[in-house]
This record gives C-alpha cells, structure tokens and sequence, in this order.
C-alpha cells in the first residue's frame, strides 16, 4: 500500500461470484464495441422523428456528454497514475510542517492531482488514512476539484478573463477551503466527524485494508479505471440529462428574469449547481448558456459552490463523514459562495 | 448493487459513449454536437476511452471491500445507472439529428448578436456590398436598425430552417440557424423575419429553405417586427451537411 494514497475499506474477503479469464474477456469487450459500431450503423439512416422538445433534451444532452467524455477519460487516468504510480511519501515529504502553511499547500495539491471531485473522495480518504488530520484532508477535498490544471484551462477556454469569473473561482476555493480546514480544526476531536464505520477503517492495521498488495500495478490501474468510471460516469450521464432538460424546459423569459436580479440569480444558479451535480472539469462548458443572461456573480457561485457540495458529491462525502459535518460543511460553502457571488454583482 | 455490476457500469458507459462519439466522427456528423476546434481532442479521447475500457475489462476482478452503502444511497445508485444505461442506449440507437425549432424559440431567436457586421459601414457603402452578407450578419443588422431607407435595394439570399414566429405563427416565421461555440448546449438562435400569409399550407415548421426576398415593411398586425423580409422566392432544400454556424 506504500504506493498509493487510495484507502480501502476493510471486510473479509469474498471471491467474486463469476471469473473471466481475460482471452474471453477481451475477446467478449472486442465483440461488443463491434457490436456498438454495427448497431450505431444500422439504425444511422431510420426514418424516425422524435417530438421536438424529447429529440433537443436528447441532443443537448449527448453534446454535453460528448463534450466532457474527453476530460473525463483523461481526469481518470491521471487519477490512476496518481494513486497507482505517484509514491505518496512525494506527496508527504514535501509539505510545511506549520499548520497554516501546511493547509494552504493541501489547498494547492490538486494543481499535482488533476482529477475532478469525484476522484477527490477516495484521494481525500487515503489522506486521512495515511495520517493526515481530517481538516487538513478536508481542504484538499474542497479545493482539489477548482484548484486543478483541467478545472483551471476549461474555465480559461469558456471566459477567459472577462468579468473576473475566473480568478473568483480560484480565489473562491483556496479561501473557502482554507476556511473549512481552519474552522474544522477548532474541534477538539477532529475524529468525530468521521463516521463510525470509516474511523474503524482509519484504525485498522494496514495489512486489513490493503487487499491489492499482491496484484501488479498494471493489473491495479485498470482495476482502478473501472471504479472510477463506475463512479463518475453515471453522475455525468444524469448531469448532462438534467442539463439538457433545463435547457428545454425553462423559457429563456424566466432564467432572464431570475439571472438579472443580483440576489436571486446567484441562489438560483447556486440551486442548478447542487442539483445537477456536473463535474468541475466540465462545468464551465455547462454554464456558458447562460452567461449573458446571468450576473456574473452568478456565474462564479455557480463554479464555486457546484463543485464543493451537489447531491452527488454529498452521497460521496457521506461514506466518509457524518450527516452533521456535512450539514456544517454545507451552510459555511454555501454562505461564502452566496457573498462572493453578492459582492460580485452589486460591486463589480 | 453488486460489486460485479458496478466493476462494468462505468466501463460499459464509458464504451457506449466512445463507440457512439467516434462512429459520429468517422460518419462526419461529430459537428451536429460540437463546434470543429474541439472534434480532434474528443475523438482522441473517445478512442483512448474506449481501449482503456476494453483493457481494464480483462483485468482480472479486485476484491470488492466497499463499505454496505445505506438503503437510500443504494437506491439513487441504482436510479442513476438506470437512467445512464437507457441514455447511452439511446446515443447508440437513435439517428443523430440537429437541434430543432423548439429549441430556437425556447432560446429567442436574435437574443444576441453573433456577428460583427455595422450598419454604419454598410450605409456608406455600395448596395452590393451586402451580397455575401451571411444570415448571421443580416441578423446583427437587423439588431442595430430598422431603417427602411437603409435595406432599400439590397438583396438577401440565404438558407436556414423555419421556426414559427412566436407572436403571429400563421403569417410570420423565421428562417433560422443555430450559432454554436463550444458544444451544441450553448447554441444561440439567429434568424431572419418572413413575412408569407399562411405559410403554413406550403412550408412546415423545421424544414430547411432556401429563400431571397428583401426587406421591407412588415404587414403583420400581431408581430412587434418593424421589418421584415418579403420573399420573391422560397425553395424547399435538404439540410445541410452543416446545418451549425460555428462562432
């Protein structure tokens, strides 16, 4: 386990319930991407009209998902390199030992560990089993996913520097984080915030939780791959849906109405961010639709705030932290968002 | 769900989503979802995906630890996958199609300006130098004046698809196209005002035309529209092989 940051979960071992040797399951891949190809093909020509309004929530939805599928391939085999390949003691060696300084570098280490946040939760959960304490872990699970070099040049790619969005995002999350570590390590048992069943983890012996230790690293990556695209797939899929439902449901009149009110345009965009639960590497792509119609201010909580705290991400966080720490965790997010986007929009 | 079942969830995801990306490549309707800049990166991606998902499929199964999830969170997991699989389905499935007049209306055709072209430099200049204007600079125009004098004399010809105009849909459409910049979700609707009574009984909401006309005072009683192009000609055509304008 010296390799990798990635913490598992301890539980005796169980053999799977079927075994392919990997002949038949190349072979068996091979024949369903032809498959894929030859159906794609096939029904290419059909004659079949959907309703308009189905057959545009279908093909915005597909633009979302093939727009992101790029930065999402590359979001996870970067994770794979990090927790499969990159020493964790690289990681360890390098960071101050004051506190403060200490957090604002966890702050930053998602510039090293470009996944987006769904790949954080694991990263963040290895952390705290390797010993760091969970505020500490705690600001890089808040910063990691805006402080990141993909998060960073998709922002860049959609604004560029137009109405300071991007430097808010950036400077937004190292505050907030650095925010959340400095509150959170004011409780006098830090440990409390884990849930029972992830602080027993914590507590284990390694050997207990190490179950790969014995499986190449080659072997360990594409196992890697696959759980993290479980992960994150089906929340993309469901965030380029909603996405795209948004987009046909909602008459412009109404987002122009609620995006040209200082105070109501960010809470609503602050309400889109936590419900459709898109990837902070791909979010700013999901929102350039509305730029123009929305304040600014908005904008940018939409980009702070989204990639801290969705539904998706709090089903994640759960597995780690207590209801009541993700409450906490959630109203000082969400404030902090609310006055940036605030002050954004009545002073910028 | 089993460990089984989400070791390939994501993998099959990832594989119908590649399959589907790089056969629109290779049939060359990848720009019906993205603007051009951008289809070297995703097909690259979309391949690297789709032999990352292939290999990690012979990878023999990692023992599954993941704590029992709580009732709940297994359910939406189950929901979420659910949804996943009939959406990738459909992106294998259904043909590939443009964006359509719902969406154009929805969107406000003309809410923004997608073009550079100034009235103040056309007027001083010949009548012909807005022969090549395309529809995109005719709507910028038409954004910066209704000036009946100005359009005097300037033919227009251009192609787009018919969008019904929201406040008189028997007499007035739009000859209309989608303006896009990164990906198909940021679309913008451009579109030209047409003044033709019932139109409805020759020509259908969404289909593609080519029309010249000029513009002049619009007769409809129930469009806000001062101007309007009043067709000489209007023909039927097939969508083009770009049916986007890129920004």
């Amino acid at each position: 386990m010296s390799d990798t940051l990635l913490a598992r979960t301890p539980r005796p071992d169980r053999h799977p319930r079927w075994r392919i040797s990997p002949a038949t399951g190349l072979a068996i891949g091979v024949v369903l991407a032809a498959a894929a190809f030859g159906l794609r093909q096939l029904t290419a020509g059909a004659d079949f009209t959907l309703p308009n309004a189905i057959q545009d929530l279908l093909t915005l939805s597909y633009s979302v998902l093939i727009e992101s599928i790029g930065f999402v391939v590359l979001g996870i085999l970067l994770s794979v390199m990090v927790q499969i390949w990159i020493p964790a003691s690289w990681i360890v060696r390098v960071l101050p030992r004051n506190v403060v300084l200490r957090r604002a570098a966890l702050s930053l280490l998602g510039v090293f560990l470009p996944v987006c946040e769904c790949g954080n939760v694991p990263l963040a959960r290895g952390l705290i089993v390797k010993g760091f304490s969970v505020p500490e872990s705690m600001t890089f699970l808040v910063a990691a996913p805006i402080l990141n070099p993909i998060t960073i040049i998709t922002t860049h790619q959609v604004f560029g520097f137009d109405d300071g969005i991007l430097v808010a995002r950036l400077l937004g999350g190292f505050a907030i984080a650095n925010l959340i570590g400095w509150l959170f390590s004011r409780h006098p048992e830090p440990d409390r915030l884990l849930t029972d069943t992830f602080y027993a983890q914590c507590a284990a012996p390694d050997a207990a939780r190490d179950h790969d230790h014995s499986a190449s690293r080659w072997t360990q990556s594409r196992q890697l791959f696959a759980r993290e695209a479980s992960a994150v797939m089906p929340a993309l899929i469901i965030g380029a849906t909603i996405a795209g439902l948004v987009q046909v449901v909602i008459p412009r009149e109404t987002l122009v109405a609620l995006g040209s009110n200082p105070l109501w345009s960010v809470l609503a965009l602050m309400a889109l961010a936590f419900v459709i639960s898109i990837c902070s590497n791909i979010d700013a792509f999901f929102i350039l639709p509305f730029v123009g119609i929305f304040m600014p201010g908005a904008i940018a909580a939409f980009l702070i705030f989204g990639p801290i705290i969705d539904i998706k991400m709090l089903a994640m966080m759960r597995t780690t932290l207590t209801t009541r720490t993700l409450i906490q965790l959630t109203t000082i997010v969400a404030l902090m968002s609310l006055a940036i986007g605030l002050v954004m929009n009545y002073v910028g | 769900m089993s460990g089984s079942a989400t070791r390939w969830q994501g993998l099959v995801l990832i594989a119908a989503v590649s399959a589907s990306t790089l056969w629109l490549w290779m049939s060359g309707q990848l720009g019906l979802y993205v603007a051009p800049r951008h289809e070297a990166f995703v097909t690259i991606m979309a391949a690297i995906g789709l032999v990352a998902s292939l290999l990690s499929a012979v990878a023999p199964a990692a023992h599954d630890h993941s704590a029992a999830a709580p009732r709940w969170n297994r359910l939406l997991a189950g929901t979420a996958t659910g949804i996943s699989a009939v959406v990738a389905t459909t992106m294998l499935v259904l043909p590939p199609a443009t964006l359509t007049s719902a969406t154009a209306t929805l969107r406000a055709i003309n809410s923004t300006s997608q073009s550079s072209a100034s009235a103040a430099d056309v007027a001083s200049a010949a009548t012909s130098s807005t022969d090549a204007f395309s529809i995109n600079d005719w709507a910028s125009i038409l954004r910066q004046t209704s000036d009946l004098a100005f359009y005097s004399d300037r033919n227009v010809t251009t192609i787009g698809f018919i969008t019904a105009d929201p406040e008189d849909p028997e007499n007035m459409f739009y000859v209309s196209r989608f303006v896009i910049t990164h990906c198909a979700i940021d679309a913008q609707a451009i579109g030209l005002p047409i003044y033709l009574e019932n139109w409805g009984s020759t020509f259908e909401a969404d289909q593609w035309i080519d029309v010249t006309g000029e513009f002049g005072t619009n007769r409809s009683r129930d469009s806000s529209q001062a101007i309007a192009l009043l067709p000489d000609d209007i023909t039927g055509i097939d969508q083009p092989t770009e049916p986007y304008l890129y920004a």
